[in-house]
């Protein structure tokens, strides 16, 4: 099963790290996977283009099917493998609504947090502007006390649908894990960081754990505070 | 069922039109609606913000379960009416060419969110950056990225030829992307430019779940003429 699997990834890749944990959920190690790196323009590479016009990664390929989108490679994983690993999908209406309408808010969770982050590699030099960044921060910061309140509704302990773990969680936390290694403060935060502390030590996603946030280590250095102000 | 459910919309935005075709799809025709409108502000009424913190449309509640994202929306319709109406994404179990089938779907279920954030960073240029922050440079390329990602779609469109997204079947990305594709028209993508993707819009057109949810407004008014040099 696994051995019929590519994945093609990046370190620090949100993207890549929610199909990670999802192989990892559904049991699937022993993929084959091939790391890439993003500044040596790899995710252009023709091996990457064949698979993936977009040039982009994750880039997942099962057999002859080819997943191009995290999202969907989750989803198509837990549909595969339903019977196998844990159920990442809960049955009940309730909450299984509750994941559906946090994974996506999560799209937009991880945009506000790219448009902050990743300022720099998404705006040219000329293009970039004080004030822009500054109203980016600010909607970041709407948006955390936003999953600040979901978590507190929920209780501690809790995880982002309710008490059991979902693919809610498979795509929302690698964005968690991000803000807090680009220096999100936990006392300003409290239930995300409870959350991260309770994430961090499941299996899936300690055996997946990007090994670098930022591949260049002067990038990381420069963004490892980034967000401690917020 | 269709009775318990609520959905706030407005007229012409895809996101609020994914659910409306769901809705038709799955047989839930009499579901109570409001129909905003945006140019009002009425999205940011307490009535919204009741059921949507975030003050954006659709809003949809299902007796005490609320989903205010369209995908999340589309897929909890699907998974709860799974038996009724048109399947839109079929069960994995026991069938090669099935998962196959999901794989795609699912590929081009969350392309879809790449196209419309790509047509939205056109049509809102001005409305969300500031004038001062504006610049031709970044105008401009956001409008080659947005042909980029049209064409890419005239391609994904000329390796159906069953008509449909993902083949010979109308599924969820359909239902997803469709909206999409008619907005782009509306706003005078040109038809020569890209004849598959007009295809597909005068295929869909025809369709009972769109014929019965076409946007009110769109009827009243003539389009735009935005994007007839992309």
């Amino acid at each position: 099963m696994a051995k019929a699997m590519t994945l093609l990834w990046a370190t620090g890749s949100c993207p890549c790290w929610r199909v990670m944990i999802a192989l990892e959920e559904k049991n699937l190690q022993g993929y084959n996977q091939k790391l890439l790196s993003f500044d040596k323009m790899e995710h252009k590479s023709k091996e990457v283009l064949d698979i993936n016009p977009r040039g982009q990664i994750p880039t997942f390929k099962h057999g002859d099917n080819v997943i191009n989108e995290s999202y969907a490679a989750c989803f198509y994983l837990e549909s595969q493998f339903k019977s196998q690993g844990t159920k990442l999908i809960p049955d009940g209406p309730a909450e299984q609504a509750l994941m559906y309408q946090r994974m996506f808010e999560g799209l937009t969770f991880y945009e506000k947090l790219t448009t902050v982050a990743y300022y720099e590699w998404y705006v040219p030099e000329g293009e970039r502007h004080e004030s822009a960044l500054k109203r980016n921060k600010e909607a970041l910061v709407t948006e955390l006390k936003l999953w600040e309140s979901y978590l507190q509704k929920l209780g501690s302990g809790s995880y982002l649908a309710g008490p059991s773990f979902t693919l809610a969680d498979v795509v929302v936390f690698p964005t968690v894990g991000a803000l807090f290694g680009f220096g999100l403060s936990p006392e300003r935060y409290p239930k995300l960081g409870e959350y991260y502390s309770l994430l961090k030590e499941r299996p899936s996603v300690k055996a997946s754990w990007p090994p670098h946030w930022l591949e260049n280590p002067k990038d990381e250095d420069k963004l490892k505070d980034a967000l401690k102000d917020i | 069922m269709a009775k318990d459910m609520t959905l706030w919309w407005g007229s012409g935005s895809p996101p609020c039109w994914r659910v409306l075709i769901a809705l038709e799809e799955k047989n839930l025709q009499g579901y109570n609606q409001k129909l905003l409108s945006f140019e009002k502000g009425e999205h940011k009424s307490k009535e919204v913000m009741d059921v949507n913190p975030r003050g954006q449309l659709p809003a949809f509640k299902f007796g005490d379960i609320v989903i205010n994202e369209s995908y999340g929306a589309c897929f909890f319709l699907e998974s709860k009416f799974k038996s009724q109406g048109t399947k839109l994404i079929p069960d994995c179990a026991g069938s090669d060419n099935n998962c196959a089938l999901i794989a795609l779907i699912m590929q081009r279920v969350f392309e879809g969110n790449t196209l419309h954030q790509k047509m939205a960073d056109v049509f809102m240029y001005n409305r969300r950056v500031p004038e001062n922050e504006r610049h031709e440079s970044a105008f401009k390329r956001l409008k080659e990225t947005l042909t980029t990602e049209l064409q890419m779609w005239e391609g994904h469109l000329k390796k159906t030829p069953g008509g449909f997204l993902a083949g010979e079947n109308f599924s969820m990305a359909d239902v997803i992307v469709f909206p999409s594709v008619a907005l782009l028209l509306r706003m005078g993508l040109s038809e020569d430019k890209y004849p598959k993707l007009a295809e597909y819009y005068k295929k869909l057109q025809g369709r009972p779940s769109v014929k019965a949810t076409w946007p009110p407004t769109w009827k009243e008014t003539p389009g735009q003429e935005l994007l007839k040099d992309i």
